[in-house]
């Protein structure tokens, strides 16, 4: 990534200019989850001697390549398909890690490089030394792909549209060469043409503009013309094709919503907001939204929630609701908001480079939170910026760091910025599916802080001036050097902003973008009474991982009994204290109101303060303007005050969470208080019930009158006449709905003296059941009745055991009699009466997990295995499955463990597979370090080869796998294998003796390799499987007549081929695919001219031999260029294959 | 007697065709009666007569006679006999009472002096009604209208009928249990896969499909008040378009040039399906 990013803009890693491309699919068989096609590509040379043209292609099975309607040799090879060769016994991570960056390297499209290599007929050399137009058309097919295309298909009768069969282009980043032959960058921007041909009762949607609709000639299909006029990269390129129902939106007609049958209802309400989000985005940018139409797709088994693509979105169809449901509209509106934010910045402006990701991830997120600080009001969003800085900071302390901007050197190992992961972060494939959550939340943070430095007013001038250089871009035709301004990069961004703001934001950029990790603040204070001074003292921990130093200004608000004052203290290396001065005497002058910062001014009953202190509470960055953790030290009574009376959501929150640890009368009171307060932030209010049952718990031995909250919910949602008996749903207030759900699981806490749930707490939780009445109620009160489950899990305690016993009827507790029968019988009415998005069923199935893991039920998988299974709603099936995971931790069952590991290989659902993976690491088995029985060295070899070939069809899977290897066994060497039996290894050609390398961890496997020769094979029986490649190998390096024979083999053996080379098992690790023109292979092989068919040849064997002797390498060079003089200026070496890189990079032990 | 009627039904089909014994019968019966017919009708002083009178009138007499017959034999069985006595036939003729005899209306049971009416009221209204229908009589308990007890009998008996509807599905399908020893304390009915899982996930049932009709149309009697109209109209229809279009100018979003004149959606998704070209050259 040698590319400069100065004024001059994008400098294309690519020796050619893309400026059209044409994506024809002529035949889509749901039947056989197959689909025929082609591609073609316009392309301008930019260097004279251009030989080669490397593409992106992954799983398509690729009939044959013409340059100018001449036909092209191609050769295709993708090293991340089995990312280590030979069955080495190296199965620590470090080692796999970096073979697996090399690999996406070396398909890099942002590098320059890609899966499929054209060569450019010779009779176009000339034409190209002319800088001439190519048109490189590409026929392919894909056959029952595993990733990037997914298709639905139910299992039932009828024709396919009938069925609701339905596919749609799906990933992480940039994936879609799993779909077509393309340059999968986001940086190669071209215009497109797209033409599906479908069923008659089926709808296409993709990019663009559909032009027309068109019947085939025997009426049975139609084929849908889409043209996008807009530069796009092909990632974002997208296509969703099903019986889908039509919604044109009544407020903007340019706008369409697709869902699948009968849903159309709730399509109509779930899209019916839309057009305000529209409104918002396009007045706070004061631009046009980008495109000429919109539309969304809703969708089953999607891969993530929202995916954004030019001009459409792609949403999982479980976002659909209707009006009677309460809790989900916020996020599906949610949802909506935020795709529709990436259609600006992500879609439309596409970014130069992975390190450029930031801005736009930071933009769009940002956008995003405007919109919901107008719709969600300000509390909402305050304590969403509360909450996302919270986990990010957990996140970086945990990990050590998300580094927004990352730059990278000459490739040197100490320079990785990222030495703390266990993946490297130089490519967006290689991310830890969590780190990448986390990356978009800090860049969101980011531009926040960038906006409380430039103001908002310069931040949304920045975007409109980003938007309009793009717009104008992107109307020149065919001026594609124009076309890069389209794309952000860092450097532009930031110039943009020092333009219009004036202001040097280089420390700000350098602190949290350049450079990883958060700052942790701890806080304390004295007050001075003889000089009226606040002596407040800042400390910081920049030394744990994912820390750093923080140095330059900081807000302090001080809420005293004259006024609240706000002091900007200067954090420098050394200076630990600060001094603050006061402004009220310690005298308080008790008719006077006090002054809050808002400007209100209130009665407080001042009591329970310090007599001597002036001082209410302290608040330190009360604005959230750095990426920390503030650990304050201020008395309870503070506490109190600033629950009571700072008018902040935060600070309400912070408050509620620090008078945890102070279980007092004062703090009950305070809780209670800000319970019933009305005017007071919903969530704010949530939070206080947890808190009480917490506070409720520490004082129990003199706890006085009825359980916590009981009265207060009895006042607030029972009969005035008879107080046992929860009045009749009626969810209108929300604020008071979610309180009325939240109470009766927080009061579940609640334990009494022998630490159970007091009988009076179930027997009220059962009553609200018993009495719940939804007749008349506007709303569905399913979450609700979900949340009265929950309730019940947590008040369950463990059972008392004696010795050991077998659970069984008899035995069973007579609350947890009572228990059960509620679960029983709601879980049975699901059957009947199926709840929206069947919460009730996921909060039965979480109730029996717990009260299996309490002892009182038997501990047995079963009843969840039967709910994970294929077919049920997804929410059931991960509520399940994640009790089957909970199951495999706590009895350390294997076979459940290979229930689940066999599930992530062959369930349909692609979030599943990536969930379960998630879910094992977030609960793992057994850590490393751990003595477990389930720890043993076929797991490692099966999770081993999971990531290292078994997932290459979904970037994000393979990197789950990866998260959960770490977990299980650490960076390095899994404990569990057995030491190899050989402490040095003999190298006999090199005549050398060195450490064996399966026990150290940072060697290089080919180090193994010297031990092996064709001779004497069979010696180490640990090393066959390599041998009986290298032989094979060996052979057709002997000389031309062998080469040709294995040329010829290889040819027949590629009609034969599996589509999809990752997938096949019988391929051999090393094999390359050299796909010939599959129509006439000897006719092209005559034509073709000798020496450029060994080049070809040797190119292929050079490969397979990266990592084997070097010998042999030397001698492939050798004859490379022997037999290219003229025409090979790049010696096609692919350099930046995994082994290659790894051997450069990694010092070898043996040299 | 039943014999005639279904006889009679049988001739009317199948009158032209050859003749069996029951028709005979059937025909000479009716001759009979057409005979009985024309002679009542000389003594009556008729000279003559239509054939279709004098078929009515005979078809008239049969249907007497043969409901008489049918109701006798009908209180004859009603009385447990076989054999129709005199008493049968007069019952029934009492019965089917000769429709010159007005039929007398039975005297109201009367109970008590009327109210007269008061003086403003003219003597043709009707009589006020007897005085014991001003009559009331309490009941020996009260009704229950407590509150409470309504909630905790409304509460019990859905809970009633829930436990005993899945209890019954549970029995009569397969079922999950929690204990290896005991599949029937807290039976759980079998889960089982869907084919399109999503549908009765995501659709409200029946039940909630009609609340949530009485929520709209209410949500749209909000609406009339502002002028956002259309936002339940369907985009089909072609009447209310204008305000569509008055609405798009509002939210100057999307349609900025070409407001007003739009009066159709021109959606390339509602655009008809082109038929193919023909033969495109190859």
């Amino acid at each position: 990534m040698n590319r400069k990013k100065g004024d001059k803009g994008f400098e294309s890693p690519r020796p050619y200019k893309l400026t059209h491309q044409v994506v024809c699919i002529n035949n889509i068989n749901f039947q056989r989850k197959s689909v025929v096609g082609y591609v073609e590509l316009t392309i301008f040379p930019t260097v004279a001697n251009l030989n080669r043209i490397k593409l992106n292609s992954k799983q398509c099975r690729i009939y044959r390549v013409r340059v100018n309607d001449l036909e092209a040799a191609f050769i295709y090879n993708d090293p991340t398909l089995e990312v280590c060769h030979h069955e080495s016994k190296q199965r620590n991570l470090n080692y796999f890690s970096n073979a697996y960056a090399a690999a996406v390297s070396a398909v890099d499209p942002d590098a320059g490089n890609g899966e499929l290599c054209i060569k450019v007929p010779s009779e176009l050399w000339k034409h190209v030394d002319e800088l001439k137009v190519l048109k490189v058309h590409i026929n392919f097919s894909l056959d029952q792909p595993k990733g990037g295309l997914h298709f639905v298909v139910p299992n039932m009768e009828g024709s396919m549209a009938e069925r609701g069969a339905h596919v749609f282009s799906c990933g992480y980043q940039n994936s879609t060469r799993f779909w077509f032959p393309c340059v999968d960058s986001y940086s190669e921007l071209c215009t497109w043409k797209l033409e599906y041909t479908v069923d008659a009762a089926m709808v296409a949607v993709s990019n663009g503009d559909l032009v027309e609709t068109v019947y085939t000639h025997d009426m049975r299909k139609k084929t849908f013309h889409y043209m996008l006029t807009i530069p796009t990269a092909a990632s974002n390129i997208s296509l969703a094709i099903g019986p889908f129902e039509i919604l044109v939106d009544p407020y903007m007609h340019e706008v369409t919503h697709f869902c699948l049958p009968q849903l159309l209802p709730l399509l109509k309400h779930t899209t019916s907001y839309l057009h305000e989000v529209f409104e918002f985005y396009e007045e706070i940018l004061t631009c046009r939204y980008p495109y000429s139409c919109f539309k969304t797709v809703f969708i089953d088994e999607a891969y993530v929630e929202v995916a954004a693509y030019a001009s459409m979105s792609i949403f999982s169809t479980n976002l659909l609701h209707s009006a009677m449901i309460i809790d989900e509209t916020p996020l599906t509106r949610r949802c909506l908001a935020q795709a529709l934010a990436q259609q600006f910045f992500g879609c439309f402006i596409s970014r130069m480079s992975w390190s450029d990701e930031w801005v736009l991830k930071g933009i769009s997120g940002y956008i995003y939170g405007l919109w919901m600080k107008k719709t969600f009001g300000v509390n909402e969003y305050r304590h969403w910026i509360k909450q996302e800085l919270d986990q990010i900071v957990a996140y970086e302390l945990k990990t050590g760091g998300v580094l927004l901007h990352p730059i990278f050197g000459g490739g040197k190992e100490k320079d990785n910025p990222a030495s703390h992961l266990h993946f490297s972060i130089k490519h967006p494939h290689t991310l830890s599916w969590e780190y990448y959550t986390m990356f978009q939340c800090k860049a969101h943070l980011v531009m926040r802080l960038i906006e409380n430095r430039i103001s908002m007013e310069f931040m949304l001038q920045v975007f409109n001036k980003l938007l309009s250089l793009a717009s104008t871009a992107s109307s020149q035709k065919f001026q594609s050097h124009m076309w890069s301004q389209m794309l952000v990069s860092t450097s532009g961004f930031l110039k943009s902003i020092s333009n219009v703001s004036g202001k040097d934001i280089q420390p700000l950029i350098k602190q949290w973008v350049d450079q990883s990790g958060v700052v942790k603040f701890y806080g304390s204070f004295a007050f001075n009474r003889k000089r009226n001074v606040l002596e407040l003292e800042i400390k910081q921990d920049y030394t744990s991982p994912g820390t750093q130093k923080y140095v330059g200004p900081l807000k302090v608000t001080v809420q005293e009994l004259d006024g609240s004052f706000n002091h900007t203290l200067q954090i420098e290396e050394n200076s630990l204290k600060h001094d603050i001065p006061c402004h009220s005497k310690s005298r308080r002058n008790k008719k006077k109101k006090i002054p809050l910062m808002n400007g209100e001014e209130v009665d407080m009953d001042l009591s329970a303060m310090d007599a001597d202190s002036p001082l209410l509470w302290i608040r330190i960055d009360p604005d959230m303007s750095v990426l920390r953790k503030v650990e304050f030290e201020q008395s309870d009574f503070m506490w109190q005050y600033q629950l009571r009376y700072e008018r902040d959501v935060v600070a309400q929150e912070e408050a509620i969470l620090a008078l945890e640890k102070f279980p007092t009368p004062a703090s009950r009171l305070a809780l209670t208080d800000i319970l019933e307060q009305e005017q007071c932030f919903y969530r704010v209010r949530m939070l206080a019930c947890f808190c009480l049952a917490k506070i409720a718990n520490s004082m129990v031995s003199t706890w006085t009158g009825p359980p916590a909250m009981k009265s207060l919910f009895t006042r607030m949602f029972c009969c005035k006449t008879c107080p046992n008996i929860v009045k009749t749903n009626n969810f209108m207030n929300f604020q008071s709905y979610f309180l009325q759900k939240t109470m009766p699981v927080a009061m579940a806490l609640l334990r009494d003296v022998h630490n159970l749930c007091p009988k009076e707490v179930l027997m009220f939780i059962l009553d609200l059941i018993k009495y719940n009445d939804n007749r008349k109620n506007k709303f569905s009160d399913n979450y609700y009745r979900a949340e009265l489950i929950d309730a019940l899990a947590n008040s369950v305690t463990p059972a008392v055991s004696v010795n050991n016993e077998v659970r069984t009827l008899d035995n069973l507790n007579p609350d947890v009699r009572l228990i059960l029968e509620e679960i029983t019988r709601f879980l049975n009415m699901e059957k009947l009466l199926p709840s929206y998005r069947h919460t009730i069923t996921v909060s039965c199935l979480k109730a029996i997990r717990v009260l299996q893991k309490n002892g009182h039920v038997p501990s047995d998988p079963a009843l969840f295995k039967s709910y994970a299974e294929y077919g049920h709603f997804i929410d059931v099936r991960i509520a399940a499955l994640e009790a089957v995971v909970d199951y495999t931790k706590v009895d350390r069952s294997y076979e459940e463990l290979q229930w689940l590991l066999t599930m992530v290989q062959n369930d349909p659902v692609p979030y599943i597979r990536h969930k379960i993976l998630d879910m094992l690491t977030k609960n793992p088995p057994f850590t490393k370090n751990m003595e477990s029985p389930l720890c043993n060295e076929a797991l490692v070899d099966q999770l081993w080869k999971l990531m290292n070939s078994g997932t290459s069809h979904d970037w994000r899977l393979r990197c789950g796998a990866v998260d959960l290897y770490f977990t299980l066994f650490g960076l390095s060497r899994p404990s569990c294998l057995p030491l190899p039996e050989l402490g040095l290894v003999l190298n006999l050609k090199e005549k050398k003796a060195v450490l064996n390398p399966t026990i150290i961890p940072e060697s290089v496997a080919s180090n193994q390799e010297p031990v092996n020769s064709t001779n004497n094979h069979g010696q180490s029986v640990g090393f066959q499987n390599t041998f009986s490649n290298s032989q094979e190998e060996e052979e057709i390096d002997m000389d031309t007549v062998h080469d040709s024979q294995a040329f010829i083999y290889h040819h027949l053996n590629m009609l034969e081929r599996p589509s999809t080379p990752g997938t096949s098992k019988e391929q051999s690790s090393g094999e390359m695919n050299m796909h010939p023109v599959s129509a006439a292979p000897l006719s092209v092989f005559s034509k073709e001219s000798n020496s450029s068919k060994h080049s070809d040849h040797h190119h292929h064997h050079h490969h397979e031999h990266k990592k084997k002797k070097k010998k042999h390498k030397h001698k492939h060079k050798h004859k490379h260029k022997h037999d290219n003089k003229e025409k090979e200026k790049d010696p096609f070496a692919f350099s930046n294959s995994p082994a290659s890189a790894r051997s450069i990079r990694s010092p070898s032990l043996s040299d | 007697m039943a014999d005639t009627a279904s006889g009679g039904s049988g001739t009317r089909s199948g009158s032209k065709h050859a003749t069996t014994p029951a028709d005979n019968y059937y025909l000479a019966r009716r001759r009979t009666l057409q005979v009985v017919v024309s002679s009542l009708l000389t003594e009556a002083g008729f000279e003559s007569a239509e054939k279709a009178a004098v078929e009515t009138l005979t078809e008239m007499l049969q249907s007497y006679i043969s409901e008489i017959g049918r109701s006798a034999k009908s209180y004859c069985e009603h009385t447990a006999r076989t054999q129709p006595t005199l008493s049968d036939i007069v019952v029934t003729l009492v019965e089917m009472a000769p429709v010159t005899n007005q039929p007398v209306t039975p005297k109201a049971l009367t109970a008590g002096q009327n109210k007269p009416h008061p003086s403003h009221i003219p003597g043709h209204f009707p009589e006020f009604p007897d005085p014991h229908t001003y009559i009331k009589t309490p009941t020996y308990r009260e009704p229950v209208s407590d509150y409470q007890v309504l909630r905790e009998k409304a509460a019990s008996q859905r809970r009633d009928v829930e436990r005993a509807l899945t209890r019954f599905m549970a029995k009569t399908g397969e079922t999950q249990s929690l204990f290896k020893d005991d599949v029937s304390t807290f039976p759980l009915i079998a889960a089982r896969p869907f084919t399109v899982p999503y549908l009765t996930a995501l659709l409200p049932s029946e039940l909630e499909m009609q609340q949530m009709e009485e929520t709209d149309s209410s949500e749209q009697d909000d609406q009339t008040d502002t002028e956002n109209l259309p936002l339940h109209m369907s985009t089909d229809d072609s009447g209310p378009e204008k305000e569509n279009a008055s609405v798009l100018q509002q939210n100057t979003s999307l349609s900025g040039s070409r407001n007003g004149e739009e009066n159709v959606i021109d959606n390339p998704y509602l655009r008809p399906v082109k038929k193919p070209k023909i033969r495109r050259k190859k």
